[in-house]
């Protein structure tokens, strides 16, 4: 019991601690590719402790609560997910009620943006919700792909499957789901080439627009928390988890550098065209996955 | 004896209302809340009964039966609810429109009439509930006139093949056990031949169908929905269409039994495969449709064949854990889908519009109806902490496991497309800017509050602790024959995945407050008008912008085409034949006598010709 406790003390402050670096780190890793020397790496930390003593303006009561509905549900949705052994919520209903928390994050955005009455906030969410369409479809697919294969809809149980069976990316059919995974990672994430939502130079970061001080502070931190739940998604499903903290650290920092360098080279896509990639070879990957892992299966 | 006093308020309060109706309003508002209030405490009393009892003897040598069960008791008291709260919310929505009295006694009729289906215990009953209800249901949809009556022509048209179907498998049961009481065809069909059950199930199948909105037969759906007033969308949406339902689990599992069902035909040509299929393409078509709507209650109408799609596909599957959730979400769907045809009723009764492209902003002016409305939205994706979560996930769950992952994926691929119209919905109503013209827009009326604050209180309740509806329904699926779920109070506990909300509530409840004192803590934010808004440098519109109207424009674009409503096109193409048909018909009856007597002339000439040649006669 009193592990328990302490772990799902500890499990959201970690997600934020790590969250909180790879944001750090992707400004200065962006930096030096692009021949910057870069800020600090704990600059975000500065700006956000800058942030919360400034003043902001509200647009009413739903901007503020869909802000905070937002964080509260990535919050919750690291308490289901596996970070090393620890994973204090993981017999309420597995993989089908992550899926399910993980809209809290966007929709919360989505309804507190929406009363900001700004322009460039409609637009930016009409496409955070496109492509979040988008990147859906071979995201279900892979997921179940993954739940097929291993007959179960608890990641803790996918994950101790790998520990005997080696990682899911390197297993017969799962690494076709897996490439698939890692091909949306970044429409997931919402860096470049598929940043359409937040694209600063073109709807001025889009439903970020009117947060400033406090909330700009706040939605950081969720922006954290959505680049630990979906690195940490991915390590869960086809890295194998880890058996401790750290090497689940480690492997979830190679993929977000790898993802990083993506986002450092690549131009940003039109809506269209990103739904048309995403709809194309990611999905074409993860259903000949679920296709195969089905006929496995029977 | 109880039911037939259950019918006889039903049906005689209806009548009471409009004949007081004629002597005073305020009698009349009284008498149909109390009717259809007394109502639900009625059938609540009989919670747990069980039994069946004849009340007309020698109906064309037939006895009529009601009968009363868990099945029928959970359908009654969904009924009975919904149609009490449409009733109330009803009070100052129809406030001086013309036929107020009409428009009680048919509400009212339509409610008694769909009780009357779900306790019948003989098909002749049945058939004549079916039929009061479909009658009613025409008059009421075609309400408003205009648009409205070319909505209830195409309704009760299909309503009529349904019936005719209907009474085609009615009498050849008829002819082959001799019997129409439910029970007694549930024992006798163990005999049949599997060719002879196909045929029973196709003809019923294209009545519950069609009453279901299962595509192709979805027709009349998104016109009779969005044309009708709106505490009648909220009837029809929430408790109607079920009668389909009900229909299907009539069908399925009472009379054909659930052995019979799933051994009928071999691999994806059974009959049960191809009902999943067809739930399957009735979730993923109208969810894409209804992203493209600009009228709020006509996105509501797809939105309801697409959730009508779930519930086909968890009766189908026939598991228990896919009927518990099929039969879940029909709960479910009663709530959240009248709860929102509610709310836009109330909108449109202040703005007199349901446009998408026109209203905005509208939070602050209906704080409640715009709370009602979120709560509603969630459950309707799904959102854990509403019931219409519990019930998504226990088809999915079913799906997944039982290696169904493509039914699955439609499903869940389903719920995004949710998400897409959802949020339009709600950004486009209430969220964005306020339009100047509904600057001084007042709140709703309590009565129409109070309808909407109920079905929020039940989802939030039914989706922190399920099991109250879970107990119920698990009893049913005990009685087709299904092995028992181990429900607990707060969710599903099984080897394979347990499902525990109270989990999740409390998480959700702490991270909320723990962010809450985290946005408390930092500098007090002011609060501005909306045009004080950032925009770059660049002029922000004051009034209505551009991107809320065609919201989705890019994703429009590409899905467009391929989104024709085929099958609507199809039926009209017919529709337009039998017109052409008729209109070269209509010529021979010219109005002049002397062609008439020609006909009978030349009528009479080649009679006398046939029994000249061939003698016949």
């Amino acid at each position: 019991m009193v592990t328990k406790v302490i772990q799902i003390i500890l499990s959201p402050v970690l997600a934020l601690v790590v969250g909180v670096f790879f944001l750090g780190l992707a400004r200065k890793i962006m930096a030096r590719i692009h021949w910057r020397y870069g800020p600090p790496l704990i600059q975000p930390v500065i700006d956000m402790i800058k942030l919360f003593y400034q003043k902001s303006v509200s647009h009413g009561s739903m901007f503020d609560l869909g802000l905070i509905l937002s964080l509260a549900g990535s919050i919750v949705v690291v308490l289901f997910l596996p970070f090393g052994k620890m994973c204090p919520l993981s017999d309420s209903g597995g993989l089908l009620v992550i899926l399910y928390i993980m809209l809290l994050a966007p929709l919360g955005i989505a309804l507190s943006g929406g009363q900001g009455a700004n322009p460039n906030i409609s637009i930016g969410i009409s496409r955070k919700l496109i492509l979040s369409l988008g990147y859906e479809v071979p995201l279900l697919l892979v997921l179940l792909a993954v739940m097929t294969r291993y007959k179960t809809i608890s990641i803790m149980e996918v994950v101790s499957a790998q520990q005997s069976t080696g990682w899911s990316l390197i297993s017969f059919p799962l690494f076709l789901s897996g490439i698939s995974y890692f091909l949306i990672l970044p429409a997931i994430l919402g860096i470049r080439p598929f940043d359409v939502s937040s694209s600063p130079q073109e709807i001025s970061s889009g439903p970020m627009v009117e947060y400033g001080g406090k909330y700009l502070a706040l939605a950081t931190i969720e922006h954290a928390f959505v680049l630990f739940i979906s690195i940490a998604l991915f390590v869960n499903l086809f890295l194998g988890g880890a058996a401790n903290p750290v090497i689940f650290f480690v492997k979830m920092l190679v993929v977000f550098v790898l993802d990083l360098c993506i986002n450092a080279v690549f131009p940003r896509f039109r809506i269209e065209q990103a739904i048309k990639y995403l709809w194309k070879w990611p999905t074409l990957l993860a259903f000949l996955g679920l296709i195969i892992s089905l006929a496995i299966r029977s | 004896m109880s039911l037939e006093i259950l019918l006889i308020i039903a049906f005689g309060g209806a009548l009471l209302t409009y004949l007081v109706g004629k002597v005073s309003y305020k009698g009349r508002n009284f008498l149909a809340v109390a009717v259809s209030l007394a109502l639900v405490a009625f059938v609540a009393c009989l919670y747990g009964k069980a039994g069946e009892e004849t009340f007309y003897y020698g109906f064309l040598g037939l006895n009529l039966a009601l009968r009363l069960n868990m099945l029928s008791w959970f359908f009654a008291i969904t009924i009975a609810t919904v149609g009490a709260l449409s009733i109330i919310f009803s009070l100052s929505y129809i406030r001086g429109r013309e036929k107020t009295d009409f428009y009680f006694l048919i509400m009212l009729l339509v409610n008694a009439a769909m009780l009357g289906i779900v306790l019948a215990g003989d098909l002749v009953s049945f058939y004549i509930f079916w039929e009061i209800m479909s009658w009613s249901a025409f008059l009421l949809i075609s309400y408003n006139k205009g648009p409205a009556l070319a909505a209830g022509m195409k309704y009760i048209i299909m309503s009529i093949i349904g019936s005719v179907c209907f009474l085609v498998g009615m009498l050849s049961l008829y002819a082959s056990f001799d019997t129409l009481n439910i029970s007694q065809i549930a024992s006798a069909i163990t005999s049949a031949s599997s060719g002879y059950i196909l045929f029973i199930l196709t003809v019923f199948g294209i009545t519950f169908g069609i009453k279901n909105a299962v595509m192709p037969f979805h027709t009349w759906l998104p016109d009779a929905h969005s044309e009708a007033p709106a505490p009648f969308s909220a009837v029809l949406s929430g408790i109607l269409i079920k009668m389909g339902t009900y229909g299907f689990l009539l069908l399925l599992y009472v009379i054909v039994g659930l052995k019979l069902f799933l051994n009928l035909g071999s691999g994806l040509l059974s009959f049960h495969s191809m009902l999943c299929f067809l739930g399957a393409v009735t979730i993923i078509i109208p969810t894409f449709i209804a992203m493209l709507q600009t009228d709020a209650k006509r996105l509501l109408a797809w939105s309801t064949i697409g959730q009508a799609g779930y519930i086909i596909l968890g009766i189908a599957f026939g598991t228990n854990l896919a009927l518990a959730g099929g039969i879940f979400h029909f709960f479910n769907h009663s709530l959240f889908k009248a709860l929102l045809f509610l709310a836009i009723g109330a909108v449109e009764f202040r703005t007199q519009t349901r446009d998408l492209d026109s209203l905005g902003g509208l939070a602050k002016k209906m704080p409640v109806v715009f709370i009602c409305t979120i709560v509603g939205i969630f459950a309707l994706i799904g959102v854990p902490l509403t019931s219409g979560f519990v019930s998504k996930w226990l088809i999915y769950k079913t799906l997944i496991l039982e290696g169904s992952p493509f039914l699955a994926f439609f499903a869940l691929a389903g719920t995004w497309g949710t998400i897409l119209y959802c949020y339009k919905l709600i950004h486009n109503v209430f969220l964005g800017q306020l339009p100047e013209k509904y600057k001084d827009i007042q709140k709703s009326p309590l009565s129409m509050q109070l309808p909407m604050v109920v079905l929020s209180l039940a989802i939030l309740l039914f989706g922190i602790l399920p099991g109250i509806p879970l107990k119920v329904i698990n009893s049913i699926g005990t009685s087709f024959g299904f092995e028992s779920l181990n429900v607990t109070l707060w969710g599903i506990s099984s080897e394979t995945g347990t499902l525990n909300t109270i989990n999740i509530f409390s998480a959700v409840l702490v991270a909320g407050i723990i962010v809450w004192m985290l946005f408390r803590l930092g500098a007090k934010s002011v609060s501005v008008a909306q045009d004080d808004s950032y925009a770059a440098g660049a002029h922000a519109p004051v009034d209505k912008y551009h991107y809320t109207a065609e919201f989705y424009n890019p994703l429009h674009r590409m899905i467009k085409p391929f989104l024709r409503d085929i099958v609507d096109e199809f039926y009209y193409w017919i529709a337009s034949c039998i017109q052409r048909l008729a209109g070269i018909i209509r010529h021979i009856y010219s109005g002049d006598v002397g062609y008439y007597v020609m006909y009978i002339i030349l009528f009479l000439a080649l009679l006398i010709f046939f029994q000249l040649k061939w003698k016949p006669w």
